[in-house]
Order: structure tokens, then C-alpha cells, then sequence
């Protein structure tokens, strides 16, 4: 499975329309509402909020991954958007967020390959020249050609 | 150093690998090992293996939910929240390479007597555990003597204008010849096997013969030998001197008459001439002036000895101070001078029979470790081993031990000035069973005072502090 299975180009947004935490999650959520990832986007949005509630999901230098394992899930999947303003997001490095990726995963899904592609995504997050370039794509093939490096 | 981690989040998606990676990458930049075990949602992976375990010098713990740490028992354990690890996981790593986290310590329970004596070990010098180990070897010899002696006067004795004295040709006399023979072994053996603790059984024949040595003064034109003194002398000398030897660079052929030929000849030649024609005579005139000094002591400086004598016995229970006082005494008992020994037989057992009594008299001063430690010293101070009250000292030092050198203090010259002698180098009431003791009644009451001054003592400094707790935490609970 590559990490391209589960991001389409259609759930990427390289220009975010929205500037606020939970508005981002509603537009990244509908592009995945797009695709047919989801079954009940409002169900999916709501356990993605309960997360955030939790505990931030901005893990620093710019990168927030909002996630939710929810009944509302369809079949596991990938959303990312890029906000050019940046947006508050909690994060811990109180630094605002430019790259937001969205994991959507099924509450029942046989086997684990996709919560092992989600796991490889958050490791390869932790490299700098990773972040550096897709800080850098200014289209969905960059973004994609870099997405390819992450397979299991 | 070798480092743990484990990371988990609620949903196991994202932080739980993030704050691995970061801990990893963290700890490759700071030189450090790390194996990181990721309990996420698609089960726990690289997973710790006992043997990591028992290797690690520490456990990170950064998780946001419960997670087992019972296979860390005893480990340096850091808990925090995987947000910790992924904001600065160098910190982490720092807090274990800067010891700010440490392995909780088994716990605050009392040290037995062997711990704390094992502790005392590692730190002492080579020097002080060369001569004790000479000192511990020459022991049996002097309580095998000094106790022949003392039942050959005692029961074979005849009193004369000088004193008790032992018909010659007496079946006593036997007797105290065979006590005198194993005196005579006694400085050798000393510095023999202070020798052999240095350098092994090549040091044996060269200290001992040059203990032998300084012992006899008609080897260098003196009339008294050089006594303990000599000994230490004579068989530091020697050990170097064969420790060098066996240092050197010896071809193939030599190297296994090493051992039996060369050193110990080589060794014992330059030992034996050094103390006939340099320090022999110096050495023995020193310890001539010394026994002499001690045996016309009376009045206020033999107090003055006796209060010194029992603070050294009581400081460190059994430590180089004590040793040092117990050392003297031992050689006073060769050089004919028993009081000493007396002052320093009833200070060696107050400390413990001290500590014993006071857990008696107040029971609440102490906890229940306490109480029982109070009646292992008690049965110790019987036999005479000042030790029994280090697992006290040890929990308490400020208290216990200014009360047990004062206890000390007062039966040392309580037996002092009642002319206490003891010819074996122990103390205790033991002694007094063995016949070993001159006037045994004063030793009594030196032994019975010591320890009621010490029980007393301790009881009133522990009081004094229970009280001020007390009060400090009536202020506290006031305040909130």
C-alpha cells in the first residue's frame, strides 16, 4: 500500500480558504466527503474535535494532524491543505500551523496496513528537509512525488 | 548510556510515532542509545525485551495514557505526556544524562550492619585496608596470648611485693610460656601479612621476617624492639618492595623463580637492612618513650587519654578512628600496659548496649526496624562489636553519634580510673567471662554507666527533635 491509496489529488487543498481551527477541519472534512471517504461527515468532525479537545494536534513547525477514528468513516483516507496565512492551532510550539494533514480512519477496518502508512506519515513529519519541501510544493505533483517516498 | 522509551496516545494514530521519532532523533544527536517502544493502534512494536531492561540506565515514559510500568521495578523512570517528547525530547534525554532522574532508592529501611560496614569498605583508602587486613591476621595471636597470660596470673598466681607473680617451673608458669610464645608472633604476623595484602604471597616471607626483625632490638643495638609500630613499618616496606619487584620486566626464563626466589630474597635483604641500619633504633626508641609515657600517666592525663580513647572507639563504630584506638590498645596489651585496653574494652561496647537500652526505655521514639535492630545490638554490645550501632548512626548521625562518644567517654574513664586492665584486645562483658579483665566490678559499672549515658543522651536529643516536629506540623496544619 503507498501513501498515494489513501491521499487523492482531489482532498488536497494547496490554498486553505478558511483561517480558523475548526473551520479547517470542516473544509478539509468535506473534501474527503467528496471522495467518498465518509459515511456521516458530521459524526467524523465531531471525533476529531473530541481529539483536538484532548490535546492539540499541532505538533510544531508548522504541522497540525487532526484525526478521528469514528463510525463515520467510510474507508481510511488523507486530507491536506495548506493555509499561506498560517492558523492558530495550539500548537505546542505556540507557532501558528501552515501544513495541515487530516487522517480519517474507520472505527472497523480489517487488517493494519493503513494505520502503518499513518504511522510511517507522523515519523516522516519529524524530518526537517521532509517539512522543508513540502513547506516548498507549490503543486499537488510536487506534493504527490514527495507523498511516494512514504510506503510500507 | 543506554536509554528506554515507550510512547502512546488515546487513538495510537499520530503522537505515539511522532514522539518516538523525536526521541530517537534526540538521542542520536546527543550520543545516546535509545529503543523506543510504541504501544499505537497497530499494536505495541519494537518492544522492550528483559534484557534491554536490565542493560537500560533509564525509562522515558512519554504517554497520554496508562501504561504498565511494573517490569521497571527499580529503574530511573521519567513519566511525562507524549506532547513533552515531541516538543523537546532533548530535555528528556539531558534530565537522565544530568542523574536529575535517579532509580528510587529500595528503600528508606534501616542498614544492616553489613551493608553499612560493606559501604564503609568502598570508600576506604589501599593504605588503611592493608593495615587492618595485617591487623586482622595478628588478632588471634594476641587474645591467645594476652588470655593464657591473664588465667596463668590469675589462677596460678602468687601474690609477692611486686605484685602477682607466677612461680617458676609452676604448671602456670607452662602456661604463660605458651601465651609469651604467641606474643612473639605477634609483630611479625602483623607486618607479614600487611605485606601480603600488598603484594601478595611473594610479600609473606619478607615482611615477616622483617617484622621479626624490628620486634628483637639486639638486631639493631637496642634494648627494647620497635614494637607495632616497627611492624607497620617493617611490613609496609617489605610489601612495596616485593610489589615493585614484581613489577619488573623479567625474561621468560627468570619468571617462575620470581615468586619464591628472587623477590623475597631481594626484598627481605634491603627490608632487614633498612631497619638495622636506619629506622630500627629511632622506631624503638620512640615506642620505648611512648610505653613509657603511658605507664606514667596518671591522675588528669590518663583521664584526659581515657575521654580521647572512647571518642575514637564510639566516632565511627568500628571505621579507621576506632581502629586506630583499638590498634593502640592492642599494642599497649604487648607492651605489658592493660589499662588501656580496660578504658578502651568498656568504651567498645557502650555504643551498642546504648542504643539497645534506649529503644527499651522509649519505644516511641523508634519504629519497629528499630526496635529489632535495638535487640540485635544489644546481644552485639554483649560480645563486645561496637558496630551493632551503626544502622542507628546511619539513620541519625547528628543524634546518635555526639550521644554515643559521650557514653563511650564516660565508661572509658570510669574504667580508667578504676583500673580496669584488659590483656585481649576485645571488649565487651565477654571479656570479663573469659578472665581477661582486672578488676571486673569497676568494669561493670564503667560498662553500666556508658550505657545508661548513652541511652540517655540519645533519648533526650531524639525528644527534643520529636517535639519540635510536632510543633512545626501543628503550625503547618494551623496554616491550612
Amino acid at each position: 500500500m503507498l501513501i498515494t491509496d489513501l491521499l487523492k489529488p482531489e482532498s488536497i487543498q494547496l490554498t486553505l480558504e478558511s483561517t480558523g481551527k475548526r473551520e479547517i477541519v470542516s473544509e478539509l472534512a468535506g473534501l474527503l466527503q467528496q471522495t467518498g471517504a465518509l459515511s456521516d461527515q458530521a459524526v467524523f468532525e465531531a471525533s476529531v474535535l473530541s481529539r483536538e479537545k484532548e490535546s492539540s494536534t499541532g505538533i510544531g513547525f508548522g504541522i497540525a494532524i487532526p484525526h478521528g477514528k469514528s463510525e463515520g468513516v467510510a474507508r481510511p483516507a488523507i486530507a491536506l491543505g495548506i493555509s499561506r496565512t498560517g492558523v492558530d492551532w495550539d500548537s505546542i510550539d505556540d507557532e501558528d500551523v501552515t501544513i495541515v494533514f487530516m487522517l480519517a480512519i474507520p472505527q472497523h477496518q480489517p487488517g493494519n496496513e493503513h494505520l502503518k502508512i499513518l504511522q510511517q506519515l507522523s515519523r516522516k513529519l519529524v524530518d526537517d528537509d521532509f517539512r522543508a519541501a513540502l513547506a516548498e510544493a507549490a503543486s499537488k505533483e510536487e506534493i504527490y512525488a514527495l507523498m511516494a517516498q512514504i510506503a510500507i | 548510556m543506554k536509554l528506554l522509551g515507550i510512547t502512546a496516545c488515546p487513538t495510537g494514530i499520530a503522537h505515539t510515532y511522532i514522539a518516538a521519532e523525536k526521541l530517537s532523533r534526540a538521542a542520536k544527536e546527543l550520543d545516546v542509545e535509545i529503543k523506543v517502544e510504541t504501544q499505537g493502534s497497530v499494536g505495541t512494536e519494537n518492544v522492550l525485551t528483559d534484557k534491554d531492561i536490565a542493560e537500560a540506565d533509564g525509562i522515558i515514559i512519554a504517554a497520554d495514557k496508562g501504561v504498565d510500568l511494573s517490569r521497571f521495578a527499580g529503574k530511573a523512570i521519567y513519566e511525562c505526556g507524549t506532547k513533552d517528547a515531541v516538543k523537546d525530547p532533548k530535555r528528556l534525554i539531558q534530565l537522565f544524562l544530568d542523574g536529575t532522574v535517579v532509580a528510587p532508592q529500595a528503600s528508606k529501611k534501616l542498614k544492616s550492619v553489613e551493608e553499612a560496614k560493606q559501604e564503609i569498605r568502598g570508600k576506604q583508602n589501599l593504605i588503611y585496608r592493608h593495615l587492618m587486613s595485617g591487623v586482622s591476621y595478628m588478632i588471634p595471636f594476641v587474645v591467645v596470648g594476652g588470655l593464657l597470660i591473664a588465667l596463668a596470673l590469675a589462677i596460678g598466681g602468687e601474690p609477692t611485693p611486686t605484685g602477682l607473680a607466677i612461680p617458676e617451673n609452676s604448671f602456670w608458669m607452662h602456661i604463660s610460656d605458651i601465651g609469651g610464645a604467641a606474643f612473639t608472633f605477634m609483630v611479625p604476623i602483623l607486618a607479614g601479612f600487611i605485606a601480603y595484602s600488598i603484594a601478595d604471597r611473594p610479600g609473606i616471607a619478607p615482611g615477616m621476617i622483617a617484622g621479626f626483625i624490628a620486634a628483637n632490638g639486639s638486631f639493631y643495638d637496642s634494648s627494647a624492639g620497635a614494637g607495632f609500630i616497627g611492624g607497620i613499618v617493617a611490613g609496609f616496606l617489605a610489601g612495596y618492595l616485593a610489589l615493585w619487584i614484581k613489577r619488573w620486566k623479567v625474561p621468560k626464563m627468570v619468571q617462575p623463580i620470581m615468586p619464591i626466589l628472587v623477590i623475597p630474597i631481594i626484598s627481605t635483604l634491603l627490608t632487614g637492612a633498612v631497619f638495622i641500619f636506619v629506622v630500627g633504633k629511632p622506631i624503638a626508641s620512640l615506642m620505648n618513650g611512648l610505653t613509657e609515657f603511658l605507664n606514667g600517666m596518671q591522675g588528669s592525663s590518663s583521664i584526659l587519654l581515657a575521654l580521647i580513647l572512647g571518642a575514637m572507639i564510639s566516632f565511627d563504630m568500628g571505621g579507621p578512628v576506632n581502629k586506630v584506638a583499638f590498634l593502640f590498645g592492642t599494642s599497649m596489651i604487648g607492651a605489658g600496659n592493660v589499662a588501656v585496653m580496660g578504658a578502651i574494652a568498656a568504651a567498645i561496647c557502650t555504643p551498642p548496649l546504648g542504643m539497645g537500652l534506649a529503644t527499651l526505655l522509649r519505644k516511641n521514639l523508634y519504629n519497629k526496624e528499630e526496635k529489632e535492630a535495638g535487640k540485635a545490638a544489644l546481644a552485639m554490645g554483649l560480645c563486645g562489636i561496637t558496630e551493632g550501632a551503626i544502622p542507628f548512626a546511619a539513620g541519625d548521625p547528628l543524634r546518635v553519634i555526639p550521644s554515643l562518644m559521650v557514653g563511650a567517654m564516660s565508661g572509658a574513664v570510669i574504667a580508667m580510673l578504676g583500673g580496669v586492665g584488659d590483656s585481649v584486645p576485645h571488649g565487651g562483658p565477654i571479656v570479663a567471662l573469659l578472665g581477661a579483665i582486672d578488676n571486673v566490678l569497676m568494669f561493670i559499672i564503667a560498662i553500666v554507666v556508658g550505657t545508661f549515658v548513652t541511652a540517655f543522651c540519645v533519648n533526650f536529643l531524639k525528644d527534643l527533635k520529636q517535639r519540635k516536629d510536632n510543633v512545626s506540623n501543628q503550625k503547618q496544619a494551623a496554616r491550612e
